[in-house]
């Protein structure tokens, strides 16, 4: 027992228990509800069922009884209106399809018990309608018929009316001309006057002038007799008729027509007979108007028939209407009822579910989850010293201790990495150690470099001075020997021309003329070895000067103006260039930063690098321009114009000093090394190979860079950058001075 | 299975073809049939002008007889329907409108008379039906704006001026009565006589009607011999004329008449007998039994070899000349033949030479020929013609 309920309080402490009960609970929920509905849904689905087969039906087939009542309604007008017995049998057929249609909607109506009454009754009036409607029939049929014989007797009056004119016409025209002439046939003789214009023959003219009109009054009295429209207004006209037709026979027997006028006569007696004949004109007309009274009072029965039986068959319209109604109402009210329970169980299984999700998952679940979370980042973060809290018996409790069995692997896994990432270190520490090593060697190395430089700078210096005095000395009496030389030559003409009028020592001036020429010749070429002997001594000089140069510092920083000074020694550069070739041109373009101001610098120092580089612009350029010169002699100003292009720019942290030539350029083979000592492409004789080593060196002791740019055959140029602010240059190299 | 669809599929197509070849078919014009071209005709061939409309009859059929029998008109059979009016304009009304509705005439050809064709062309009119030579010159057919009416002979103005300026140049003779039919007919040919007395200064001296489609014609005869005019201008049918003229001998009322075309000169002639001698008739087409112009050759032969019992008359020399004129435009139009095409052949046509019968249409104007021909019946009874009246010879 106490087992069981331990077994079972266990089982309740597992969160997937009450899971279980949860989802269990809701499902329960849902099914009750499903049921709900399908009850409600079932019971409506019933009360539809009673509208589609009793109500609609029912309703349908009222309407339709409905539909047709009216069509019969509108059938007896449609009857009376028929033009010809034709049309009138085509509208009763159409009629007759339509009251049996009614019939058997009216019997299919009577079934029905709740409406018996009123069936019975539309039942009748359907009846009496239809009665009505064979009455109307009949009378139609028999209002064609005298209709026909109507027309007959129109046509027969129009015919009697043109044999009148005729005859009648003929016979005034005769008898008038006989009155007046006494001719009565052409074959005839005149007669005499007394026999053609008496009173005899003139009363005939007037009874023939007077029948012509009783004629056109009779004819006239019947058409229009034929045309009345209203019953009691005929019998005037039958008046008219008569007189006229009394009045005929009276002037018929006065003419004695029966022996002159037969014909006449018998024309007279048709229209008479087509007046008053027992089947002729009046009492047709009388019998056709009383007919279609007849037809009217019908037509008005009719219509008040065919109203009340559309008045009664709308009222079982109506009735199937409310039976349809009802059932509607039934089935609203099943579905709300439906609507409200399913409503309820919906909140309750909401309810629930909120409750659980909130009681349970919310409180117990998630927060100790959280908890959990919690550990777990804090153990990502590397804290791995905290203790998980394995208290409970559900999954939450399984997981937090195995978490806290994780947890104790990972600081024994810590620990041993500690070891391996000591080792690493140790590892990295020893590759810098000998990279160290090697920079060190590299270092040593080029002290060893920098000793030896030093070492030959010492002993350029001293050789350079030693060497010094000695091409001073070749210098000064070279020139010396030169002017001496000159004053020679000058004296040696006076010695030949002394005495210019001593002519009979032609002979002998002669003789002396050649060895005078041979005196010059030897003298301009003393003179040129001189010439050449002072040059090349200067250049020793130079050279010398160079070296002692790179030996020492020379001067002191002060500020300075750059672009003047640049200015000022390109244009140096390009006179000594000048000296040594005077047909060479240069177009020197200045583009000066003014922002620069004055900075500081050694000008000594910096007016031999720009005396450097520009002389090397120069060098650079004419070498081409020669190039050019010999390749393509003709049109050489054109084609190529040696231009420097100096500039300086003040940027940021820096001056920028370009000086840039359209020379050749400098091959990239050898790009990389212009800047080392007694490297130069000049011949021999022209270039030390110290010019650039010495500005590198210049520059770099203020702080600054040269930088080169070139390309090969279109430009070189070199770009010299200098901090701002410039460098202390006896903090920044204290040992180079010493 | 392929092979059925695809037979299928040429039979829909051929179909279709089938149906579009039908369509022009359908659309041909009214009474233009594959064979044939019906023509209607409402004339009197009743009553006292029956001879005129039977003449004019036989004229028509005699020309589309002789086109028939030369193959038809571009392989169409020329057909004519003729309906009795007996110049009644009720029942020309009846009888156009049945060739209309019912027949489906494609052109009406023929009619004969003013009033009836008063009452026929509205409804022509309406249906947009060519209305081709009728035998009247009423004026009104001649108006502009009647753009369907194709009319061959002169107007009865034409003729009235004619014999009133004949009476005068020929006789001398200014006192003029009229004597004519009390309807639109013999109205017009009184106005005509009316107007032109008025144009030279003169006045009609007196009148006299009688009325259409009877033979009472004494008071009319009494009204207009009042007057005691020297000639009496004849607008009538020639059945009451030749009473008139009978009765007008008999009573001693002996003027100059001169009756105008639409009396019928033959039956006319016929009627009078030896009564008839003197009588003048103007004629709006040549005297048959001449050999000019040539078309009166040509008329003879069809006439003789299509009724070889009918003499050569005025009237049927009209009616033939009428469906040569009717052969003529139909001709002209090809094949593909229309009422469109068929009015505008005439009404646009320079001139239309029948043979040497020659008309003359053109814009705003309907009538073909101006000629007024004159003819007297002679002793023999039988008209002639004549190149201007002549007084007669007293015996």
């Amino acid at each position: 027992m106490i087992n069981l309920q331990k077994f079972l309080y266990q089982k309740f402490s597992r969160i997937s228990t009450q899971l279980y009960l949860g989802i269990g609970s809701a499902v329960s929920f849902t099914i009750l509800a499903s049921v709900v509905a399908w009850i409600a849904f079932d019971r409506v689905a019933g009360l539809q069922r009673h509208v589609n087969e009793n109500s609609v039906p029912k309703m349908t087939v009222a309407f339709a009884a409905a539909e047709k009542s009216s069509a019969l309604v509108a059938a007896a007008p449609r009857m009376a209106a028929a033009a010809s017995s034709e049309e009138l049998a085509l509208v009763a057929n159409m009629v007759a399809v339509d009251l049996e249609d009614f019939q058997n909607k009216l019997a299919v109506l009577m079934d029905d018990r709740h409406h018996g009454n009123r069936s019975a009754q539309i039942q009748d009036k359907g009846q009496a309608l239809i009665s009505n409607i064979t009455a109307i029939q009949d009378s139609v049929s028999d209002r064609f018929e005298i209709s026909d014989q109507l027309e007959v007797r129109r046509a027969e009056l129009i015919e009697l009316r043109d044999r009148l004119t005729t005859i009648l016409s003929s016979t005034i025209d005769d008898q008038f001309f006989y009155v007046i002439t006494g001719y009565g046939d052409l074959e005839d003789s005149t007669s005499s006057r007394e026999q053609h214009f008496s009173q005899d023959q003139l009363s005939r003219y007037r009874h023939l002038a007077e029948l012509q009109v009783d004629a056109t009054l009779g004819v006239q009295v019947l058409s229009a007799a034929f045309n009345v429209a209203y019953g009691p207004q005929l019998e005037p006209l039958r008046e008219r008729f008569e007189a006229t037709a009394r009045g005929i026979d009276r002037r018929l027997a006065m003419l004695d027509a029966e022996s002159h006028q037969p014909d006449l006569i018998a024309l007279f007696n048709q229209l008479i007979d087509l007046g008053l004949g027992p089947e002729a004109g009046f009492t047709l007309r009388a019998r056709e108007l009383a007919l279609e009274e007849r037809q009217r009072e019908l037509l008005t029965q009719n219509r008040s028939l065919a109203l009340e039986l559309v008045a009664e068959v709308e009222g079982l319209v109506r009735a199937a209407g409310g039976s349809v109604q009802e059932a509607t109402r039934n089935a609203n009210q099943a579905i709300g009822l439906g609507r409200t329970i399913l409503l309820v169980v919906s909140a309750a299984s909401l309810i629930a579910a909120v409750l659980i999700s909130w009681l349970f998952v919310g409180r117990i679940l998630l927060r100790r989850l959280e908890r959990l979370s919690t550990v777990m980042r804090s153990m990502a973060a590397g804290d791995l010293e905290a203790q998980v809290d394995v208290r409970g018996r559900d999954e939450v409790a399984d997981m937090a201790r195995a978490l806290e069995v994780f947890r104790r692997y990972a600081l024994e896994v810590q620990r041993l990495n500690l070891v391996e990432k000591l080792a690493e270190e140790l590892k990295e520490k020893n590759t810098l150690l000998e990279s160290t090593m090697s920079t060190l060697k590299q270092a040593q190395n080029q002290i060893v470099i920098r000793e030896k430089l030093a070492a030959l700078g010492e002993l350029t210096a001293g050789v350079a001075h030693e060497i010094k005095n000695p091409l001073n000395f070749i210098k000064n009496f070279s020139e010396v020997s030169s002017e001496l030389l000159d004053e020679l030559l000058e004296e040696v003409p006076k010695l030949t021309s002394a005495d210019p009028q001593q002519t009979d020592s032609e002979k002998v001036s002669g003789v002396k003329h050649e060895s005078m020429e041979i005196i010059n010749e030897i003298g301009s070429d003393l003179t040129d070895n001189l010439k050449r002997i002072c040059e090349h001594g200067q250049r020793a000089n130079t050279i010398v000067q160079s070296m002692l140069m790179m030996g020492r510092g020379s001067g002191d920083t002060q500020a300075t103006d750059i672009n003047a000074l640049l200015s000022q020694h390109a244009r140096l550069a390009y006179h000594n260039a000048r000296v040594s070739d005077p047909e060479f041109r240069l177009t020197v373009e200045e583009h000066f930063d003014s922002a620069i101001g004055l900075y500081e610098v050694v000008p000594q120092d910096f007016g031999r690098v720009f005396l450097n580089m520009v002389g090397n612009a120069c060098y650079a350029t004419d070498q081409k321009r020669r190039f050019v010169a010999k390749s393509r002699p003709l049109d050489r100003e054109a084609s190529y114009q040696p231009t420097l292009v100096l500039s300086t720019r003040k940027l940021e942290h820096c001056i920028e000093i370009h000086i840039r030539d359209n020379g050749d350029g400098i091959p990239a083979s050898v790009v990389d090394k212009i800047f080392n000592p007694f490297f130069t492409t000049k011949p021999a004789d022209s270039g030390t190979g110290l010019g650039l080593a010495l500005s590198n060196d210049i520059v770099r002791k203020h702080g600054g860079t040269i930088r080169v740019e070139t390309e090969t055959g279109s430009f070189t140029e070199m770009i010299i950058q200098l901090p701002v602010p410039p460098v202390q240059l006896d903090q920044e190299l204290p040992g180079e001075d010493g | 299975m392929r092979h059925f669809w695809l037979t299928a599929a040429a039979q829909t197509v051929c179909a279709a073809i089938v149906a579009l070849s039908a369509c022009p078919a359908i659309a041909e014009e009214t009474g233009v049939h594959e064979e044939s071209i019906l023509f209607g005709q409402s004339a009197a061939f009743s009553g006292p002008a029956a001879d005129l409309g039977l003449n004019m009859r036989l004229g028509i059929e005699t020309a589309f007889w002789e086109a028939n029998e030369q193959g038809g008109v571009h392989g169409r059979q020329l057909e004519l329907e003729s309906l009795d009016d007996a110049y009644e304009p009720k029942a020309a009304i009846t009888n156009t409108r049945k060739l209309v509705n019912e027949s489906r005439v494609f052109a009406l050809i023929g009619a004969v008379g003013t009033p009836t064709s008063r009452s026929a062309t509205p409804i022509a009119a309406a249906a947009g039906i060519p209305y081709i030579a009728p035998f009247t010159g009423a004026t009104f057919l001649r108006e502009p704006e009647r753009k369907t009416i194709i009319n061959m002979r002169a107007s009865y103005d034409q003729e009235t001026e004619e014999i009133v300026n004949r009476l005068i140049r020929d006789l001398g003779v200014k006192r003029i009565g009229v004597f004519y039919q009390d309807d639109s007919y013999g109205h017009t040919g009184y106005r005509g006589v009316v107007n032109a007395l008025k144009r030279r200064q003169l006045e009609l001296v007196s009148s006299g009607t009688y009325e259409r489609n009877t033979t009472a014609i004494k008071r009319g005869l009494l009204d207009v011999s009042q007057g005691n005019p020297d000639a009496v201008v004849l607008v009538g049918a020639y059945q009451p004329i030749a009473t008139m003229i009978r009765w007008s001998r008999k009573i001693g009322f002996d003027p100059v008449f001169v009756a105008i075309s639409f009396v019928g000169s033959n039956a006319l002639a016929q009627k009078l007998g030896s009564d008839g001698a003197g009588v003048y008739i103007t004629q709006v087409v040549p005297f048959p039994m001449s050999n000019w112009p040539p078309v009166n050759i040509a008329y003879r032969q069809a006439l003789a070899a299509y009724a070889p019992d009918a003499a050569p008359n005025f009237v049927s020399l009209e009616g033939y000349l009428a469906g040569r004129l009717a052969i003529t435009a139909a001709e002209r139009c090809g094949r593909t033949l229309d009422r469109d095409c068929f009015i505008n052949q005439l009404l646009d046509a320079e001139s239309i030479d029948l043979d040497g019968f020659k008309l003359y249409y053109g814009d705003g104007d309907n009538q073909g020929s101006d000629a007024v021909f004159l003819t007297v019946i002679d002793e023999s009874g039988y008209p002639s013609p004549i190149q201007k009246l002549e007084r007669k010879v007293e015996p």
